[in-house]
């Protein structure tokens, strides 16, 4: 695990082709209440490399969940490309899965079920290992012995358990996650996150994390792109450059972490404050 | 890809089911009510005379016509006849309302072009129509059944219609994500998303349904329940005829007891008591 981390903090040294590449894009909406056109993002350009983990944080309505809708294959780019692994994105693929805020878990599926809707799809259940990677699965979040529980049973931290299962199953390269941890209790959230940075350490998998909390985007995130809003676009995009394993209690006195969540706290004020005035 | 638990600390308690108390206090209260009405009823009718006996016979005459209408085989081929036009006008209605409803909710353009229609349609006084049915399908079992069908078909095409059209759009998404599309999404994220929606609609419809074949034997016709109690009516019987009435209600009862039976069994996520958010 110390190896990776080594590699995660520099990536330029030999560049490869970005995993995911957007160039120039913007989404705009056609409101039909008022008729006029409402700019989600505008103008935003970024490469994320494989293995790499990007936190997106910005205020509410900043589009940073059209952003990721985007590269999910579930909004369409009004302008602008998305290329993942040298392809434009057309729709949703197998090669990215979607952990939602909202879980979206199916609530007449059993918790296996709703794990195994990962896989049934897009590699069919032909052959013998898709239980057994099910069970992985579900094992690997913590959920053992809760198989053919309903989602109306769990909590919300377990039915999110669910959520990054049924993501992890389809073993994509990138995992797309739209404020995962967002509605779910402050002390479980501490917990999730802490797990959701081992197993993607464990994994290797690519993650584009969205957020709007400072200390989630600066103890997951290799870089932090910070999102402004009206228009939503990329205000900067910076490196932490923290040793991992992190964890709260490591870094609450690290230089850099305070250096880090001041400059953001201020960002992010900055962007409230507009966005009060401009209502 | 050997992956162990990430959560070896974590300790999840599995939530308490509801219980539901109380009920069985309320049952007594009823039965007890019940029994104070018919109280009443025999002592104003046989104690007090306050009513002839030809307009409304008392509870003890009203058993005793029931009890002989329970061994006669005329009231048991009567009984089979309305049933049978009942069931097979329900089963179409809901095939077809399901299916109608699915499509239209699911379906932007036929909701703005066909769904102003059904709510013309469902606003007509369908009793209005029944006329034109006995005219058009004859006395037989053809025009009951098309009125059993108009009657029941609403309730079940507008809930549906609802349910589909109030699908969570993150479980939409969540499909599309996992390479659900097209008819399989229908049938692995709509359809069991807006079947509590459409039993709910089974419900009402069910109720209907028996209005319109009774209707439809009061209209004209040669047998069946409504047939034998008009006639009671004509004879004056006014114990028969109050007897048949209480075998209606009966019937209808027991068919909503069987759907709401059906709906806990096919949709268990479902909370009766929760009506907007089924997600």
């Amino acid at each position: 695990m110390t190896t990776t981390t080594g590699q995660r903090g520099e990536p330029e040294a030999s560049p490869p082709a970005p995993l995911i590449s957007v160039r120039d894009l913007s989404v705009t909406y056609d409101v039909a209440r008022t008729g006029k056109r409402l700019i989600a993002i505008e103008g935003v350009d970024l490469d994320v490399h494989e293995g790499e983990f990007v936190t997106v944080l910005g205020p509410s309505g900043c589009g940073k969940t059209t952003f990721m809708n985007v590269v999910a294959g579930l909004v369409k780019p009004s302008t602008g490309t998305v290329l993942v692994d040298g392809s434009p994105v057309t729709g949703p693929g197998p090669d990215r899965a979607v952990v939602f805020q909202d879980y979206a878990l199916l609530p007449w599926r059993t918790v296996f079920d709703n794990v195994k809707f990962g896989l049934e799809m897009q590699k069919g259940l032909k052959g013998e290992g898709w239980r057994d990677r099910v069970q992985e699965a579900i094992e690997m979040v913590g959920l053992a012995g809760f198989e053919s529980s309903y989602p109306r049973e769990l909590s919300g931290g377990m039915q999110q358990r669910v959520g990054l299962a049924r993501a992890f199953v389809a073993e994509p390269r990138i995992l797309l996650m739209d404020e995962p941890l967002g509605a779910v209790d402050a002390l479980t959230r501490e917990v999730m996150r802490d797990e959701i940075d081992k197993l993607i350490q464990k994994t290797g998998k690519t993650v584009l994390f969205i957020t709007h909390s400072i200390e989630e985007a600066i103890l997951l995130g290799d870089r932090i792109v910070v999102f402004k809003s009206h228009p939503g676009a990329i205000k900067e995009v910076i490196e932490t450059g923290l040793e991992r394993p992190r964890s709260e209690r490591s870094v609450q006195h690290d230089p850099r972490f305070l250096e880090l969540r001041d400059h953001l706290w201020e960002a992010l004020q900055g962007e409230a404050t507009a966005a009060a005035v401009s209502k | 890809m050997s992956v162990t638990s990430a959560t070896g600390t974590m300790r999840i308690v599995r939530p308490r089911r509801v219980v539901r108390r109380d009920e069985a206090k309320w049952t007594w209260l009823l039965i007890g009510v019940i029994a104070a009405i018919l109280l009443v009823w025999e002592a104003a009718v046989s104690w007090l005379h306050l009513v002839p006996e030809a307009f409304l016979p008392p509870p003890t005459a009203v058993a005793a016509s029931f009890a002989q209408l329970m061994v006669d085989p005329e009231f048991w081929s009567a009984f089979a006849y309305s049933l049978g036009n009942v069931a097979i006008g329900l089963v179409l209605a809901v095939v077809v309302g399901v299916v109608v409803g699915l499509a239209v909710g699911w379906s932007p353009v036929l909701r703005f072009t066909v769904a102003p229609f059904l709510w013309l349609l469902y606003s007509t006084p369908k009793v209005a129509l029944a006329p034109l049915f006995i005219l058009g399908l004859g006395l037989g079992s053809e025009s009951k059944i098309a009125l059993v069908f108009l009657l029941a078909v609403f309730p079940i095409i507008l809930n549906t219609m609802e349910g589909a059209v109030t699908v969570s759009p993150s479980l939409v998404n969540a499909g599309r994500v996992y390479g659900v599309n097209g008819l399989a999404l229908g049938w692995k994220v709509i359809f069991p998303a807006t079947l509590p929606y459409s039993l709910s609609g089974i419900q009402r419809g069910a109720a209907l349904a028996f209005t319109g074949e009774v209707l439809g034997e009061f209209l004209g016709g040669t047998g069946g329940l409504g047939h034998l109690l008009e006639y009671a009516a004509y004879q004056f019987e006014m114990a028969e005829a109050i007897a048949m009435v209480i075998v209606m209600v009966i019937i209808a009862n027991l068919t909503l007891l069987l759907i709401s039976t059906l709906r806990r069994r096919l949709a268990p996520w479902y909370d009766d008591r929760k009506i907007a958010g089924a997600s």
